[in-house]
C-alpha cells in the first residue's frame, strides 16, 4: 500500500476532527452549554423573529458605539 | 349563571368561578394585574406568548412593588452594576415568576426590544438574567419596571461573589479536558495500528507516519491540557516540595522528547500515546477534585450577603436612605418590624420585642422600651422604633462579630491530607529510582539510548494515573452517598477530616432539641370551650402561644371573633368575648390581674383564666429530638467524646443532658465562650466537630475542624459550616460520620491498590521488560481497579 495514501487519510481525518474540536471549544467558551435547559428549549423559539431580534441587538450595539465615538464622554 | 362554572383567566390560566372574573369582550381575567399584562402583551405584539405557554398556569402579577427608583441610587449602582469593556453597563438579575420556557422567551423578547439594551440573556435553569445596556439611554429602574409590567419581578444579585470564580475554573478544566480526551481517543486508534504492527511487522515508512500523526495529536495535550501540571511543578519547585505535578510533568515531557527523537532519527517505538494518556487520566482526576471543591468565598463576602448596605436615617423630619458606613454616632435610625438592627443604639421612640438569639443564644424574645439599649445584630420582631446610634458601624457589635468570624475562619486548622503526603513521598522515590535505573543501565554496558529509555519507562509506568484517581473517585462516592441521605459536604476534603474526629460538640436548642416548646402536661381545672383558647393563642406569634395552638389543633374547633384583643408584652394576651374576660399568659400576668397562683414547675407554664378564674394550666417544654439518645450511645461506642454547649440556663441544660446521657455540659455560654471551648479542645490536640444551627453558633462552627449545621438553621450558620444536614435529623449526623469513615477507608484502599500495582510494575520497568503494550495496559487496568473498587463500596451502601 502506498504510504502516502495512509498519510493523507490520517492527516485529513485529524484535520477534520480538529475543526470539530475547535468549533466545540468555541461554543464552550461562548457559554453555549452553560444552560442545559435552554439548549433544549430554545429549539422551540428558533424562528425568524428571534434571528431578527439578534441582528437588531447587534445593530443597536454598533450604533451606540458609533454615537459614542462621535461624541466621546 | 351557575356558581360552579369555572373559567380560566386569559393571562394566568388559573381557574375561578365565572361570576368573580373580570369580563371583557370574550376574555376573562382573574384580576386587574392579569388584565393589564394581557393588554400590554397584545399592544406590543407579544401575544404569541399565549400560544407558547399552552395551558401552563402562571402567577398573577402582584401590584405591590417597592419604588423602582431605589435601583438608580448610586449606592446601588456601586454594588451591583458593572461596566463592560465597551463601557456599557451590565447587571445580573434574578427574575421571579418564571414558569416555563415561554416566560423566558417573553422576558427576553421584551428586553431585546427596549431601546438601549444590547444584550439580555436569561438562564432557563436558575432564572438568572444577564443584561447589558447603555446607561445614557436607559436607567436600571426602567428595565426592572419593564419586567414588572409584563407580570414578573426582578431583583439584582452580586454575580461576582456567588459563582463566577468557581465556574471559571471549572470551565477552564473542561476545555483542557475536551482537548485531552479528543486527542487521546484519536491516538488510541492509531496505537491499535501500531500494536498490531509491533507483532506482525510493519514497514518503517508506515511507522513513521503513525508516529508523526501521534506527535501532532499529543502536542496540544502536553502543552495546553498539561499546562496545569507544568504550573503545579513550577510552584512545587519554588516551595521545594516534590509533588505529583513534577512527576507528571517530567515523565510526560521526557517521554515526549524521547519520542520525537525516535520518530525523527531512529527505528524503535515512540511513546506519544503514553504522553497523552497520562495527562488525560491525571487531568480527569484533578477535574473530579475541582468539581467537589467548595466555592471558596471569604468570610466577609458571606457576612456581606447578610448585612444590607443601606439604612434608613431620619434627617430634618424626612426618612433618607444612606450607606451603612456613612451613618454616624447620634444619627436617628428608623427600624421597622422584621428588620435587623445594624448599629448599636438607644431607643428614643417606640417599643416592642426583640430577638437577641444571634448574640446571646437566648431563644425567648426580649421586650424593650424607650431608653433601653439595643445591640446591632438583633432582630426586631414587632417593634417599629427610632434608635439613636451610639456607635458607628466600624465599632458596632455586629462588625466586631464579622472580624471575629474572619479570624476564626482564617485560623481554621487543616488536617494534612493523606493522598497529598503520600504522593510527595511517592514522587520523590520514583524520580530517584528512575535516575538510579538510568545510571545502572548506562554503567552496565548499554548504550546511552537504551539506558535513557529504561529510565524513562520507570517514570512512565509509575505515572500516577491510579494514584491521582484514587482520592477524587472515592470522595465523589462519599459525596453522592451523603447527598442521597440529605447530607451535603461542601468540600470533599472534609470527608477525610471528619473521619478523624474524636470530639463532637453539640448545641442544645435546635440541634438536640426541636427548638420549639411543646405541651408536655395539661392540667384542666374546669371544663371549657377549647375554641376560645385556640382563638387567642392562634393570634399570637409568641413561641409559647404557637406551642399551645399546635397542641389544640387536633380537636375540632371553630373560629371565634373576639370583641377585644390585646397582646401584653412579656406577659400574655387579654381578650374579651361575650362579656367574659379571657386571660392567657404567665404567672406574672395572673398576679397582676389579682389571681393567686400556687402551681410550680421547672418547665415553662401557661395559664388560661376566664373571668379571673384559672381554667387550665399547661406545662411546656422543648422536646428532645428523636434518636438523640441512640446517637450519644453510638458515639460513645465509637470512642468519640460528646460535649453539649448551650446559652440556656444550667437547670434545663443538665436535665436534657441527663436524659440523653451526655456527661460534659457547658451551660450559659456566649458565642465567644463557645468558640473558646473549641479552641481549648484544639490545644489538647482534639479533632473537633461542632454541630449547631443558630447565629449564636457561627463562631464555634467556623473555628471547629468541621462545622455541621442543621438545614433549618440560619443562613449565615449554613454559610460558615462545612456540612449541612438537610433533614435536620440526628440520624443524618450519625450517617455523616459513618460515610466519612467509609470514604476514608476507601481512599486508603484505593491508594494501597495503586501502590501495589506500581510495586509490581516498577521492578519490571527497572529490569527493562516494559514494552509499550504492557505500559498501556497497566495504565488502564490500574485506573479501572481503583474506579471499580469505589463502585463496589457504592453498591454495598445501596443495599444497606
Amino acid at each position: 500500500m502506498d504510504s502516502w495514501l495512509i498519510a493523507m487519510m490520517l492527516g485529513g481525518s485529524i484535520f477534520l476532527g480538529g475543526l470539530a474540536l475547535l468549533a466545540f471549544l468555541w461554543a464552550v467558551k461562548n457559554g453555549q452549554f452553560d444552560d442545559e435547559e435552554k439548549f433544549l428549549n430554545a429549539v422551540q423559539y428558533d424562528g425568524e423573529g428571534e434571528l431578527n431580534d439578534a441582528i437588531n441587538l447587534e445593530k443597536k450595539k454598533a450604533k451606540l458605539k458609533r454615537e459614542r465615538e462621535y461624541r466621546p464622554e | 349563571m351557575s356558581l360552579s362554572t369555572k373559567v380560566a383567566c386569559n393571562h394566568c390560566h388559573l381557574e375561578f368561578s365565572e361570576d368573580v372574573m373580570i369580563k371583557e369582550n370574550e376574555h376573562y381575567f382573574c384580576c386587574n394585574g392579569c388584565q393589564g399584562v394581557f393588554h400590554l402583551l397584545s399592544d406590543e405584539g407579544y401575544d404569541s406568548f399565549y400560544s407558547k405557554t399552552g395551558n401552563i398556569k402562571l402567577t398573577p402579577p402582584t401590584q405591590q412593588y417597592e419604588d423602582s427608583s431605589n435601583f438608580n441610587a448610586p449606592a446601588f449602582y456601586d454594588r451591583f452594576v458593572k461596566t463592560t469593556d465597551d463601557k456599557f453597563n451590565q447587571v445580573s438579575l434574578i427574575i421571579e415568576g418564571i414558569h416555563c420556557s415561554a416566560c423566558v422567551w417573553l422576558n427576553e423578547k421584551a428586553l431585546h426590544n427596549m431601546d438601549g439594551i444590547i444584550e439580555a440573556n436569561i438562564n432557563f435553569t436558575n432564572n438568572k438574567a444577564h443584561i447589558v445596556w447603555a446607561d445614557e439611554i436607559l436607567k436600571l429602574s426602567e428595565i426592572i419596571d419593564m419586567i414588572r409590567a409584563i407580570g414578573y419581578d426582578a431583583y439584582p444579585y452580586d454575580a461576582e461573589i456567588q459563582e463566577s470564580h468557581a465556574n471559571k475554573e471549572r470551565k477552564d478544566y473542561y476545555l483542557r479536558m475536551s482537548v485531552a480526551i479528543f486527542a487521546s481517543m484519536n491516538i488510541m486508534w492509531i496505537a491499535v495500528a501500531q500494536y498490531a504492527g509491533y507483532f506482525s511487522g510493519m514497514s518503517q515508512d508506515i511507522k513513521t507516519i503513525l508516529n508523526v500523526a501521534e506527535w501532532i495529536l499529543s502536542t496540544p495535550v502536553l502543552f495546553y491540557s498539561g499546562w496545569i501540571f507544568f504550573r503545579g511543578a513550577y510552584y512545587g519547585m519554588k516551595t521545594k516540595i516534590v509533588n505529583m505535578d513534577i512527576l507528571v510533568a517530567t515523565g510526560a515531557s521526557l517521554t515526549y522528547i524521547y519520542s520525537i527523537y525516535i520518530t525523527l532519527f531512529k527505528e524503535g517505538e515512540a511513546y506519544f500515546d503514553s504522553v497523552s494518556m497520562i495527562i488525560t487520566f491525571v487531568l480527569i482526576g484533578k477535574f473530579l477534585e475541582v468539581l467537589s471543591k467548595k466555592n471558596a468565598a471569604d468570610a466577609l463576602d458571606i457576612m456581606g450577603k447578610h448585612i444590607p448596605s443601606d439604612i434608613n436615617v431620619l434627617q430634618n423630619g424626612k426618612i433618607v436612605s444612606c450607606k451603612l458606613s456613612d451613618a454616624q454616632v447620634g444619627d436617628i435610625i428608623i427600624v421597622s418590624s422584621g428588620e435587623k438592627l445594624l448599629l448599636d443604639g438607644e431607643i428614643i421612640k417606640g417599643s416592642g420585642s426583640f430577638d437577641e438569639s444571634s448574640l446571646t443564644g437566648e431563644s425567648e424574645a426580649i421586650y424593650k422600651n424607650i431608653g433601653d439599649n439595643v445591640i446591632s445584630g438583633t432582630l426586631s420582631i414587632d417593634a417599629d422604633i427610632q434608635v439613636r446610634a451610639t456607635k458607628d458601624f466600624e465599632h458596632s457589635t455586629l462588625s466586631n462579630l464579622v472580624h471575629l468570624l474572619d479570624h476564626a475562619m482564617s485560623s481554621k486548622p487543616k488536617i494534612e491530607q493523606l493522598a497529598n503526603k503520600l504522593s510527595e513521598y511517592f514522587s520523590t522515590v520514583i524520580l530517584f529510582l528512575s535516575v538510579v535505573t538510568f545510571i545502572v543501565w548506562w554503567i552496565w554496558p548499554h548504550s546511552f539510548e537504551t539506558a535513557l529509555m529504561v529510565g524513562i519507562s520507570v517514570i512512565v509506568i509509575a505515572c500516577p494515573c491510579a494514584l491521582a484517581l484514587a482520592t477524587p473517585v472515592a470522595t465523589l462516592v462519599g459525596l453522592s452517598l451523603g447527598a442521597k441521605r440529605g447530607i451535603l459536604f461542601k468540600e470533599a476534603a472534609q470527608l477525610e477530616t471528619m473521619a478523624k474526629i474524636d470530639t463532637l460538640v453539640l448545641d442544645k436548642t435546635g440541634t438536640l432539641t426541636v427548638g420549639k416548646p411543646e405541651v408536655v402536661k395539661e392540667t384542666i381545672l374546669e371544663d371549657f370551650d377549647k375554641s376560645l383558647l385556640y382563638g387567642i393563642t392562634k393570634s399570637s406569634k409568641h413561641p409559647i402561644s404557637q406551642g399551645i395552638s399546635e397542641y389544640l389543633k387536633e380537636d375540632t374547633l371553630e373560629i371565634i371573633n373576639f370583641d377585644e384583643f390585646t397582646q401584653l408584652q412579656a406577659l400574655g394576651i387579654k381578650a374579651k368575648y361575650n362579656n367574659n374576660i379571657l386571660l392567657g399568659g404567665n404567672a406574672k400576668l395572673m398576679r397582676e390581674n389579682g389571681i393567686e397562683i400556687s402551681y410550680e414547675s421547672d418547665k415553662t407554664l401557661f395559664f388560661f383564666a376566664i373571668d379571673k378564674k384559672i381554667i387550665v394550666i399547661y406545662e411546656l417544654d422543648d422536646k428532645i429530638k428523636k434518636g438523640a439518645k441512640a446517637l450519644v450511645e453510638d458515639l460513645n461506642r465509637k470512642n468519640i467524646d460528646v460535649i453539649m454547649l448551650t446559652g440556656d440556663n444550667k437547670n434545663s441544660a443538665n436535665r436534657i443532658a441527663q436524659e440523653i446521657g451526655i456527661k460534659q455540659v457547658f451551660a450559659e455560654q456566649s458565642p465567644e465562650d463557645k468558640s473558646d471551648i473549641i479552641a481549648n479542645l484544639h490545644k489538647e490536640n482534639k479533632n473537633v466537630v461542632m454541630v449547631g444551627d443558630g447565629v449564636n453558633d457561627i463562631l464555634a462552627l467556623s473555628s471547629a475542624d468541621i462545622g455541621i449545621v442543621m438545614g433549618s438553621g440560619s443562613d449565615i450558620a449554613v454559610d460558615v459550616s462545612d456540612v449541612i444536614l438537610l433533614n435536620d435529623s440526628l440520624e443524618a449526623l450519625m450517617d455523616a460520620i459513618k460515610i466519612s469513615r467509609t470514604t476514608y477507608g476507601l481512599i486508603k484502599q484505593n491508594l494501597m491498590l495503586s501502590l501495589l500495582y506500581n510495586g509490581i510494575t516498577i521492578p519490571l520497568a527497572m529490569a527493562g521488560y516494559i514494552i509499550p503494550l504492557i505500559a498501556a495496559i497497566s495504565m488502564s487496568v490500574s485506573s479501572l481497579l481503583v474506579v471499580g473498587n469505589s463502585m463496589r463500596i457504592k453498591l454495598q451502601w445501596k443495599h444497606n
